[in-house]
């Protein structure tokens, strides 16, 4: 039994201190280790995407429609950073955030300029968390008295001020914080195309997570039942003048199945086993290659388990007919191109993809501001560059076409800088060797054989060599050979 | 598992009909090294040199070896048989083989009724070499390397000796086959080719090695513990 209540409760293992509003004993700390949390994640998606501001830089930046999985994973990672009981840890993903942020500029399909780090959206963001964080607990039927509800304001508004300490700020009250909500919903908020995208395409197209990657068919089979049904979860528990101006209607029924839920969740984080409901553990499911940020060794039972569910399931569907004949390690232009380097699923190959492998890589290496500045550096250069060769009408951005056309003759001395500085980034030691542990931080997983490389006598010495690497990186990049290694790190969703 | 060849040439059909063929002497005699308590039993499936045989055959022999795992994967693991592969480091096994082999691994990996080790892309002339080389990257003394301590850098440490050796088809040679842990081995060879091995060659193949006087070089009778088997 657990105790699933986030009205003040501790865990049962950390005192709360009442002097640290984000730690170990906050309500937000709890909330932020329950698989329920993905109902507010999900719902909290579509009033930010509604921003205007937001809304863009989603579109026009975020991999959430191409890659939701791995952008799922790195929110967890990063929101269970965000409450770490380690004040230093915390602090370290805030800048971090910030740096990412502060790369996030552009101009909407309007003209109107956006910032991922604009204050104002950012306390947007915070309160989207706030607001839907209290919807779930009113839908699932659980109290939030006067106390409980100020201490989580007070917590969201700490965890706001942590990330933009001199920008914008939430309402200093809970009152106050309710008229802002309304005139946000009412004012500010707009029919964008972004919250039409995570409604109708992301919920009804979601690919496969890791664990279903190879039986699509299964998949699309679960999907074509759950999506309606999250969609119209997600609508109903809008804001109703926010659901008009988006012309969503409510469906008949629809209040029955939200109740029922969000009741749902409540009940199966009370009365299931604490470690069933973790969000640790769903996760794990789904990746059996996740590994959490904290607490690896008491999931590793659980993850054993999910490798061992997951590789019976694969063995025993039956091989769809394009996978039977797909015994190459070789891939065409098209497919490395939609596969690997259109990371934010537009149909073209622009900075926003480019930046978002640097943004991955970043992520997992937990790079410091010198590294990330000299990575995406090297990714700008490695952009300019196909820019310069590859971009033949001239409009800013590159198409499937236009890359298989001219990719094979490029030189690609900026490709080659990137694979070095990939390398020294890696290379935390800084001994020239990737070894077993470097390794696995970037590709999260163990050396292994890759029937993707060309494999020379350096294969299973569970080491490589700076040149080793940069082969490897290139040989992939070149974008004719799968890589179990770097389909992991950029291609999976 | 030789004789595949020969069995088919004798049948005049296509060399690959007697890979097909192969299949069911090796669940039958999976199912009755299980049976006779076997705790240890591996096949030879596919050497570092077979990859000279014509592309189309090697095709065909690949395609086959993934569809027996598919195809019996539940029962080798509902049999409590953890399933191993030595060697598969070669970049022509294609992917989904690959991962296939990795998921039958991971699956049986905590069964311990018996261990079936398929031997497949196997070299043992390159597992010494690698086992080497992983020493001395290790800095492991030249004083300091024994037969045990080098043992324990060949894949799968953990394997016993081998006790018996089974070839079939009458050939008479090592074939660079697991060329460290054989080093004590009895070997029989009973002259039946690969495809009409059965579970009742395997039990006379047993009997003969339970008949033998195994002294190790010296001079005293130990007795025999019929774990190794391939």
């Amino acid at each position: 039994m657990s105790d699933a209540a986030p009205a003040g409760t501790d865990d049962g293992s950390t005192p709360a201190d009442p002097a640290d509003p984000l730690g170990p004993g906050s309500m937000l700390y709890q909330l932020a280790h329950q698989t329920r949390w993905g109902l507010v994640a999900t719902r909290a998606i579509v009033l930010e995407a509604a921003h205007p501001q937001i809304g863009a830089a989603l579109i026009t930046n975020s991999t959430f429609v191409a890659h939701p999985w791995r952008r799922l994973r790195n929110t967890v990672f990063s929101t269970q950073r965000m409450v770490d009981p380690d004040e230093r840890v915390r602090q370290r993903e805030a800048a971090r955030l910030n740096r990412l942020h502060t790369r996030i500029t552009g101009t909407d399909a309007e003209g109107r300029p956006f910032n991922a780090a604009d204050p104002e959206a950012r306390a947007w963001v915070v309160a989207t968390m706030f607001e839907s964080t209290v919807v779930m607990c009113r839908l699932s039927g659980e109290s939030l008295d006067g106390p409980a509800l100020d201490r989580l304001y007070s917590e969201f508004r700490a965890l706001l001020a942590m990330m933009d300490p001199d920008g914008g700020q939430l309402p200093p009250t809970l009152r106050e914080f309710w008229r802002y909500y309304e005139f946000m919903i009412e004012e500010r908020l707009e029919n964008t195309e972004a919250v039409h995208i995570i409604l109708d395409r992301l919920f009804a197209q979601v690919p496969a997570p890791p664990l279903l990657r190879d039986r699509p068919a299964v998949w699309a089979a679960g999907r074509a039942l759950a999506g309606p049904v999250a969609t119209a979860i997600t609508v109903a528990s809008l804001p109703e003048p926010l659901r008009a101006r988006l012309g969503l209607p409510e469906l008949p029924g629809t209040r029955t199945l939200i109740h029922t839920a969000y009741l749902s969740t409540r009940l199966a984080t009370q009365l299931l086993p604490e470690a069933w409901t973790r969000l640790d553990t769903v996760m794990t499911m789904l990746d059996p290659t996740y590994a959490p940020p904290s607490g690896g060794d008491a999931l590793a039972g659980l993850r054993r388990g999910a490798a061992k569910a997951g590789a019976l399931l694969r063995l025993l569907t039956p091989v769809p007919r394009t996978a039977a004949t797909d015994d190459s390690t070789l891939r065409s232009a098209s497919r490395f191109f939609s596969e690997v380097l259109d990371q934010t699923g537009n149909g073209y190959l622009d900075w926003p993809d480019l930046a978002a492998m640097a943004r991955e890589i970043a992520t997992r290496l937990d790079l410091d501001t010198q590294d990330e500045d000299r990575l995406f550096t090297a990714f700008a250069d490695w952009w300019r560059e196909l820019q310069t060769e590859l971009d033949t009408d001239g409009d800013g951005r590159i198409t499937g076409h236009e890359y298989a056309a001219a990719t094979a003759a490029m030189t690609s001395s900026a490709l080659i800088r990137v694979a070095e500085v990939l390398f020294d980034v890696t290379d935390t030691d800084g001994n020239e060797i990737i070894d077993a542990r470097e390794y696995r931080v970037l590709f999260r997983t163990a050396f292994d054989h890759d029937p993707g490389d060309s494999g020379d006598a350096d294969d299973g010495d569970e080491q490589l060599t700076r040149a080793e690497f940069v082969r490897r990186f290139l040989t992939f990049m070149a974008g004719r050979r799968h890589s179990d290694a770097y389909d992991r790190l950029f291609a999976q969703s | 598992m030789d004789g595949n060849g020969r069995w088919a040439a004798q049948r005049s059909l296509p060399r690959t009909a007697g890979h097909q063929a192969a299949e069911a002497a090796v669940i039958d005699v999976i199912e009755a090294a299980h049976t006779a308590g076997v705790q240890w039993l591996s096949l030879y499936a596919f050497s570092t040199e077979n990859w000279r045989r014509p592309a189309a055959e090697v095709d065909v022999l690949l395609r086959l070896v993934r569809r027996a795992i598919r195809k019996h994967a539940l029962t080798l693991h509902t049999r409590g048989i953890r399933c191993r592969f030595l060697g598969v480091t070669d970049p022509r096994i294609p992917l989904p083989l690959a991962r296939d082999i990795a998921d039958l691994m991971a699956l049986t990996r905590d069964n311990r009724r018996m261990t079936l080790t398929v031997a497949f892309d196997h070299g043992g002339r390159r597992d010494i070499v690698e086992a080497a080389r992983s020493l001395i990257r290790d800095g492991v003394p030249p004083e300091q390397v024994t037969e045990e301590s080098f043992a324990r850098y060949l894949p799968h440490p953990d394997m016993p000796e081998v006790d018996l050796v089974i070839r079939t088809s009458g050939e008479q040679r090592i074939s660079n086959f697991m060329l460290w842990q054989v080093a004590y081995a009895e070997w029989i060879f009973p002259r039946v080719l690969w495809p009409d091995f059965r579970a009742e060659h395997f039990w006379e193949c047993l009997d003969d090695y339970r008949r033998r006087d195994r002294r190790f070089g010296g001079v005293q009778v130990p007795t025999a513990t019929g774990k190794g088997l391939c």
